[in-house]
């Protein structure tokens, strides 16, 4: 047993849309933060209707497949004081990254289609691959923690909203256009590894480094009337894990989201991390690990 | 109550238009149809949208003879919808019909936040003014290049040509209403799965030509005595 600093407290959970016939949402949450144990979160929202009928397999897929490869990448960026390393990494991060996560969830869904055909239809051609992953349609966003690292990916809609140790709230991952309507970017699109957008901010001091980093599927943003309700929403929820700790909005975190999937009639997800404020008579916090 | 932060929460509007051919050639039983075909339809559409309780359905009609114009030019959230008769006047102005909408679809005065509006056009003829100067305009506008469109050819002499450019797609086709009782039916389709439609998440697709997430029905053969 070894006494380590515990640098994050994380939050998630997840409501089903009304009127889902399954919540298509899914989302993972593991990790300390330390070189050795990176902090990964990840949430997924399967686009749901009728044509992508195996998405909530497809958002499973995606965030098991992201904290494989984020768990790697993460561990990997232990010993990014190195000279150049960091370069190859951010190159990584940016440009190898996402074809490794659309390839792995592409493998991933295909196998499964072939494992699970639909019955046999007598005479049917076989469906193409990329008709195949139609039915596996999501979106993802993901992000990986340690102490030198901060990195995000995303790809289609849903928010990533970074307070940074200052109490500046930024959107880093936010399409210069929001999309309209219901249409987004997804894994199952051709060559879907272009859509995937990517933030790199390498932490020079741990200390300097966000306070609350939190992912949501578009459930959430969608559910307020304002076009800053979102913004207003993350604000709010910063200062009462401030006032409360991640303790006290766990209580509430359930009825939150399912009264936002009330309005925007969407799985509603939301897994956030934050950064917990140090005692001044001590310089860490001690935990168990 | 939850105290969640973020201020009021709301549903998204679907936008629902229809854009009426009341030309002289739709006089008489045609036009009696058509009235009688969306009163009757309206029901439905309050059903689907009671089945959609995060999209908020609005409707308005913009009717086009010799000139073009808002019947109901306010939206109408569907629960308060009743319907006016439209009545038939002169000429096929369908491009100025088609101008008309494009001016509503710019945003503002359409919200970003909201779900794909639905444009359903109705005609038996053929367009008497710069109908392609019309599509254009919509195509122009982003919330018009994302809109679920229907149409709907009542008669042997609609145009389904320019029918079909309105769709905007090579494999959606307009419905074909030769009978009382068909165009009930498109009525009824246009109604209900293209709202259905407006409010479905699906994959963007960088290929305009990629299937759609409707598709028209098969209408029964006709067996109605009167066939237009």
């Amino acid at each position: 047993m070894t006494l380590g600093v515990r640098r994050w407290d994380t939050l998630g959970d997840s409501v089903q849309g009304v009127g889902k016939r399954c919540n298509q949402d899914w989302w993972a949450c593991e990790g300390t933060g330390s070189g050795d144990e990176p902090l990964v979160l990840a949430v997924a929202d399967g686009h749901g209707s009728a044509v992508h009928a195996r998405s909530e397999l497809g958002a499973r897929f995606a965030v098991d497949r992201f904290l494989g490869l984020a768990r790697s990448f993460g561990r990997a960026a232990r010993d990014g004081h190195e000279p150049g390393r960091l370069a190859r990494l951010m190159t990584y991060a940016r440009d190898d990254f996402p074809r490794a996560l659309v390839q792995e969830w592409r493998s991933a869904a295909l196998g499964h289609w072939d494992r699970h055909r639909p019955v046999a239809d007598d005479g049917a051609a076989e469906p193409e691959p990329g008709d195949k992953l139609l039915l596996y349609g999501t979106t993802l966003i993901g992000a990986v923690l340690t102490p030198w690292l901060f990195v995000a990916w995303q790809i289609g809609d849903g928010d990533l909203a970074v307070v940074e140790h200052d109490g500046q709230l930024r959107r880093p991952l936010a399409p210069a256009e929001e999309d309209l309507g219901d249409e987004t970017e997804s894994l199952c699109g051709a060559q879907a590894w272009r859509a995937v957008r990517t933030h790199w901010a390498p932490l020079f001091d741990e200390a300097r480094g966000p306070r609350l980093v939190v992912l949501s599927t578009d459930g959430l943003s969608k559910s307020f009337a304002a076009a800053d309700g979102y913004r207003e929403f993350v604000e709010g929820l910063d200062g009462r894990l401030a006032r409360e700790g991640a303790a006290g909005v766990k209580a509430v975190l359930p009825e939150w989201l399912r009264q936002a999937s009330q309005y925007s009639g969407d799985d509603t997800t939301l897994v956030a991390a934050l950064r917990p404020v140090r005692p001044a008579s001590a310089t860490e916090q001690k935990t168990e690990s | 109550m939850s105290d969640i932060p973020g201020g009021a929460m709301a549903n998204r509007p679907v936008h629902f238009i229809w854009l009426l051919d009341c030309s002289y050639s739709m006089q008489g039983e045609k036009i009696g149809q058509l009235n009688y075909a969306i009163r009757e339809a309206i029901p439905e559409m309050r059903s689907v949208a009671h089945d959609n309780p995060a999209a908020q359905l609005l409707l308005r009609t913009v009717t086009f003879s010799t000139t073009a114009q808002w019947h109901h030019q306010v939206p109408v959230p569907v629960d308060d919808f009743t319907w006016q008769d439209v009545q038939v006047d002169g000429m096929t102005n369908l491009g100025e019909a088609l101008t008309l909408v494009s001016r509503e679809l710019q945003s503002p005065p359409m919200p970003q936040r909201a779900l794909k509006p639905v444009l359903a056009l109705v005609s038996d003829g053929v367009p008497t003014d710069d109908w392609k100067a019309g599509l254009k305009a919509i195509d122009a506008t982003p919330w018009g290049r994302k809109a679920v469109r229907v149409s709907i050819a009542i008669g042997a002499d609609a145009d389904r040509g320019v029918l079909q450019e309105f769709l905007g797609n090579p494999e959606l086709q307009p419905l074909d209403a030769n009978s009382p009782k068909q165009l009930a039916a498109a009525i009824r389709w246009a109604s209900t799965a293209a709202v259905k439609a407006a409010s479905q998440p699906v994959a963007a697709s960088a290929d305009p030509l990629a299937k759609q997430p409707y598709a028209p029905p098969v209408l029964d053969d006709d067996d109605d005595d009167d066939v237009w």
